[in-house]
């Protein structure tokens, strides 16, 4: 202070002036307008919510979906509980469906391309232009060259884009997934005759082994699997199932096998021939007709497990007992292979998976045929790079995009964006402004998202799902279906076929032959009014018996054709938890959500070995670039210890250089290292078939990870009980008595409480993203992240057990403990926090000043402030939910056990006038755990679900020594002492 | 010492500091755009009041009658008189009445009229006699300490977390 200005002065001026603002802070606001309805409308309460049931779209899984609205506005996606597939539960990405909704980036209206520019446009104009362009076609009988690209539609919109095609007079309707699992179809024609993906049942399974299957993420039907492994992985009468992981890296799926078997890209086909020699060389398995047994023999003689050891590296002794495991623990199941996998013996290393599962005789338990997954209506990854071919020869005249962005998602070698350049008309009607509309679109007509309009999907016969609008449009776009008919009716005015007046009325009457088939003795209002009320109808399909055809005996089972050099690393590119194909990029819920493994929030990364980085001389951050025969990425480089030393992993989904503010410039595509992958076996995307060198650039780019360690040290946050030990009765629980400085607390009415299952636990992060959603939490960025200031009131932490064998992951949900004797309470300067007759730590933004003494003196570090007025982008402020209070810049929040559901949950029993039943209160993050880990309740009452848990003999609550007296209780994970320690434990 | 939160809510209110909010200030009842008069319907013509607020009963707002609702009568009544016809003005036009708020909470409170209704709290015991106002004004303000007090004195909870949400 050396101008003059004296500390005192300074104070005094600084105290005036904050008075002053505090003042104008206070004084009256201007009054506000209060607007009724004109005429009020159906079914909507203001204040209450009201509920409608669709389909979610964010993958081909097809759960189904519940979202609850208010006001008109959605505000919650949940799991609709009647749904077969989900059961009431969602993925991460699904609870952050209702950020493509409500996305900033979304296109408003329809566009038309002049001089490079978008420039907005009726819709009759732009229609008509679209319609003049397909009549023209006609008039010249070319209207062959009209080609339609789509992602999967499943339902009555994909019968409508067929009809239309066909009402037009073109057959090129191309239906386009990234991950389109062709292998497993191909594969199981190959074997079984079967162009279909079967049903898994994996509760049934006592041993699953995962050929790189990431089942757990994305792998077919994420949600539906997690469900069923936690089931099969339940402590029941001294067992609990097991499961093991065969893959390069491993993934969240492989951390939470009981062994990871680690081989290099595209040599799982030989462990599985390996397993499948000593099966049937041993005489284990199942009874096999006629000479299957000799002519399967035969075909795996070959594989010894010296032979397997050399090509591979996996030790005979771990081959033996893998195999023995597998066929003794019957029925067992493996799966695979997964997406990451993909070269050019993809379907080969499918069809000895399946041979596996046959000779154990699992088919028919385990895996089975007629209730097949939906995947079977996608083209072929040849029929996309045939129309790219015609494409680039002049062969296309109009091309329509409708979810599919090829541009993004196809290798860039394809060419798929050159092409483009071959067609004359591209019409975009995608929602978002994606890489392929910005690239070459000259015509948008955007869409409704899939919350704003009618549909249905089925991922099964026997489920099909129906959708509704659950609310009114944000913009002006337009259901695709009619937009099609539309163009249909301008085209052709005098044609007989497509003349509905809307899509809801086609959809309609595909639904009234549905009735016809399936409820004939009801009235189809009925019928209607049901489907939409539980979300769709289902029924039971019979499995159908399936037998090997003769032609698998004379399978050619070859190692991977990789391109690169010989003495580079495998390049693994994998699907993304958070993003799927890159499709979820632009939603900042799941980019700074953190990645499970990795803990990275925000960028994209490399993921290489610890020893490699140390060969190499590149350490966390270091930016490479990885180069392949065909193209080269800058990407910077994670070090972990979960990979394998001669594998590069990259992530898919980020690389996007439009699609919206969040998704753009996060870093490289990987595809671009990807050949096209254009040989007669392609069975897919070849995500797996290069290899591609590392150089160091010596430039350097900070991840930011949330990850305080790698490890918990010496903590004991995340515990885990041996099998034996726990079928001996578990760790003995001390219960000293500690004196307490204050009395304790006295819960007169309810003690709210949470039981946390680690077992359960697959660290999905689900529950993090569906509090996000709840809860109004504000996203800070990459930056403020990196700072430390990351909002999340629940996060899955990670933890790696370095010393004992591989692989020992653990997840753990850490959320406010709502301590009885709370650290944070008694420091508070402004009684901000609190502890309320139901021992939650309340917290009352209002009153908080900012001093953070409590986040300060809070051991789990679960309290969250805001140092910035965060903002929500138009519109998403919408999907805020107004049960909660939106925080300001200076307040400091927390998990609150989701308090507004507990109030509504004790106003519905007040009108009911009977007391809470156990169960009906549930908090968001339990609500959408697809392996229901995370149980809440009422601890005084001694007939609920979570204090049965809270006297669980795996039970223990984190950080207990602090003599914090949590509210949460964490059951310790169980760990298999081997494989085949149920075997052992048994005998 | 241990500070319990009911005993801190009342020394918050018993010595007069009211943090956060208050709806207070002008008594006087601003200007609406129809000179609706609530002592006409709820007083001379004994009109109730759930009548009109139709939601009070059943969520946490009370809401404001609907144009339609007000045709409803209007159709067949007072159409001679201006502010009636100011009123099937708005409903040709299909426009909504843009009233003026009275009362206004703030957003982070949660204040549900249903369980104030269905306990037999009479609505003026908060929004004073409307029944003999031309026009609404506020009586007193609703801040912290008057919810806190009538809890007290009715043995309902104050616990924060019940308002403050």
């Amino acid at each position: 202070m050396g101008n003059g200005i004296k500390r005192r002065d300074f104070l005094k001026i600084v105290g005036a002036s904050s008075a002053t603002a505090a003042l104008v802070g206070c004084g009256e606001e201007p009054p506000e307008k209060l607007i009724p309805y004109l005429v009020p409308p159906e079914n909507i309460i203001p204040g209450v919510a009201t509920w409608y049931a669709t389909v979610c779209r964010e993958c081909p899984a097809g759960c189904g979906m519940v979202l609850r609205t208010r006001e008109g506005r959605a505000v919650k996606a949940e799991g609709n509980s009647f749904h077969p597939v989900n059961r009431g539960k969602l993925c991460a990405r699904g609870q952050a469906s209702l950020q493509g909704l409500y996305n900033p980036d979304r296109i408003r209206e329809p566009l038309v391309r002049k001089e490079g520019q978008f420039h907005p446009v009726s819709w009759n104009d732009a229609e008509a232009r679209v319609a003049q362009a397909l009549a023209d076609l006609r008039r010249k009988e070319q209207s062959g060259s009209i080609a339609f690209m789509t992602s999967q539609l499943g339902g009555t919109l994909d019968r409508l884009t067929r009809e239309w095609m066909t009402a037009l007079g073109s057959d090129r309707r191309i239906t386009y997934e990234p991950f389109s699992y062709e292998w497993l179809r191909a594969a199981n024609k190959m074997t079984f005759g079967r162009d279909a993906i079967p049903t898994y049942d994996l509760e049934a399974s006592k041993l699953i082994v995962s050929f790189g299957a990431d089942f757990l993420e994305t792998w077919l039907s994420p949600v539906a699997y997690a469900r069923g492994l936690s089931a099969m992985r339940q402590y029941d009468g001294g067992q609990i199932g097991s499961f093991a992981y065969i893959g390069p890296r491993l993934s969240m799926t492989g951390a939470n096998a009981d062994q990871w078997i680690g081989t290099t890209p595209g040599t799982e086909v030989f462990v599985a021939l390996g397993m499948l020699h000593l099966i049937l060389a041993e005489k284990l398995g199942s009874e096999l007709p006629g000479n299957e047994r000799t002519e399967l023999a035969n075909l795996a003689r070959p594989y010894k497990p010296d032979h397997v050891a050399r090509v591979t590296g996996v030790s005979p002794e771990k081959l033996a007992q893998l195999a023995r495991a597998f066929a003794t623990e019957t029925p067992s199941l493996a799966l695979g292979t997964g997406v990451g996998a993909v070269t050019s013996n993809a379907a080969p290393t499918s069809i000895a998976i399946n041979l596996l599962n046959y000779a154990v005789g699992n088919i028919g338990k385990t895996v089975r045929y007629g209730p097949d997954s939906a995947q079977t209506g996608l083209s072929t990854y040849d029929q996309v790079l045939a129309l790219t071919e015609d494409m680039k020869q002049g062969k296309i005249s109009v091309l329509f995009c409708y979810e599919s962005n090829p541009v993004f998602s196809l290798p860039k070698s394809v060419g798929f964006e050159a092409a483009l350049e071959g067609v004359p008309l591209v019409v975009s009607l995608s929602s978002y402004p994606d890489e392929t509309m910005a690239a070459a679109a000259d015509i948008v007509l955007p869409s409704h998202n899939f919350l704003e309009a009618w549909g249905d999907y089925s991922p099964a016969p026997g489920v099909y799902g129906l959708m509704q609008p659950v609310m009114t449009p944000l913009f002006e776009t337009r259901a695709v279906g009619d937009t099609l008919l539309s163009l249909a009716r301008r085209v052709r005015p005098d044609g007989s076929e497509l003349q509905w007046p809307s899509f809801h009325d086609y959809l309609r009457h595909h639904w009234q032959a549905m009735q016809q088939e399936l409820a004939p003795d009801m009235l189809f209002e009925t019928f209607w009014e049901k489907a939409l009320g539980q979300g769709g109808v289902w029924q039971d399909i019979e499995s159908t018996d399936v037998q090997l055809i003769p032609e698998v005996f004379r399978t050619d089972f070859n190692p991977p054709a990789l391109l690169g050099e010989e003495a580079s690393l495998y390049l693994h590119l994998y699907p993304s938890l958070r993003l799927y194909d890159g499709r979820d990029a632009n939603r900042s819920w799941l980019q700074e959500l953190p990645d499970p493994m990795t803990n990275i929030v925000w960028d994209n990364w490399a993921e290489i070995n610890r020893e490699t980085a140390a060969t190499l001389g590149v350490t966390e951050g270091d930016v490479v670039e990885l180069t392949s025969p065909v193209g080269s990425i800058e990407i910077p480089v994670h070090v972990s210890d979960t990979i394998r030393a001669d594998v590069v992993a990259v992530p898919l989904g980020q690389g996007h250089r439009d699609f919206g503010r969040y998704a753009a410039g996060r870093g490289p595509n990987p595809l671009d290292l990807l050949p096209a992958g254009s040989e007669p076996a392609s069975t897919g995307v070849p995500y797996g078939s290069v290899r591609v060198r590392l150089i160091r650039t010596g430039k350097r780019h900070e991840l930011v990870s949330t990850a305080g360690s790698v490890t918990q040290g010496k903590r004991e946050i995340a515990r885990a009980i041996t099998l034996s030990e726990l079928a001996a009765g578990g760790h003995p629980v001390a219960q000293p008595e500690v004196p307490q400085m204050y009395p304790t607390h006295d819960h007169p009415e309810h003690r709210w409480g949470m039981s946390i299952d680690l077992n359960a636990c697959t660290g999905c992060s689900a529950c993090t993203v569906a509090c996000y959603a709840e809860n109004n939490i504000a996203i800070v960025g990459k930056e403020n992240v990196a700072q430390g200031r990351h909002m999340s009131w629940l996060q899955v932490q990670r933890y790696f057990e370095v010393d004992e064998r591989k692989p020992d992951v653990r997840f753990v949900p850490m959320l406010c403990q709502q301590c009885d004797s709370a650290p944070c309470e008694p420091v508070c300067p402004v009684y901000a926090t609190y502890h309320n007759a139901e021992g939650l730590n309340a917290q009352v933004y209002n009153r908080c000043v900012g001093t953070r003494y409590c986040s300060n003196n809070c051991p789990y570090k679960v309290r969250s402030f805001n140092w910035f007025e965060y903002e929500w982008p138009d519109p998403l402020q919408l999907q805020l939910n107004p049960d909660v209070s939106v925080r300001s810049k200076g307040v400091m929040e927390k998990c609150t056990f989701c308090v507004q559901r507990i109030r509504e949950g004790k106003d519905r029993a007040k009108d009911e006038n009977l007391p809470v039943q156990d169960g009906e209160i549930v908090p968001a993050c339990a609500q959408t755990c697809p392996t229901q880990a995370i149980v809440f309740g009422d601890l005084q009452d001694p007939g609920s679900k979570v204090a049965e848990l809270a006297r669980d003999p795996r039970r223990y609550r984190v950080l207990e020594e602090l003599n914090t007296q949590p509210a949460v209780t964490y059951l310790k994970k169980i760990k298999l002492e081997a494989l085949l320690s149920k075997i052992i434990s048994r005998t | 010492m241990l500070i319990k939160a009911s005993t801190i809510a009342v020394l918050l209110v018993v010595s007069g500091v009211t943090i956060g909010f208050s709806v207070g200030g002008n008594l006087s009842g601003p200007a609406q755009p129809i000179a609706f008069s609530h002592k006409i319907h709820a007083g001379d013509n004994q009109i109730g009041c759930l009548y009109c607020h139709t939601y009070a009963r059943r969520s946490t707002v009370a809401g404001v009658p609907s144009v339609q609702l007000c045709m409803g009568c209007h159709r067949n009544v007072g159409q001679d008189k201006p502010e009636v016809q100011k009123l099937a003005a708005y409903w040709d036009q299909r426009v909504s009445i843009p009233w003026t708020r009275v009362y206004d909470m703030p957003d982070f409170v949660y204040f549900s009229h249903k369980r104030h209704v269905l306990k037999n709290v009479a609505c003026q015991a908060c929004h004073g006699p409307v029944q003999t106002m031309e026009t609404v004004k506020k009586v007193g303000t609703l801040d912290m300490a008057r919810c806190v007090n009538c809890h007290i004195q009715n043995n309902a909870s104050i616990d924060c977390l019940t308002c403050h949400k």
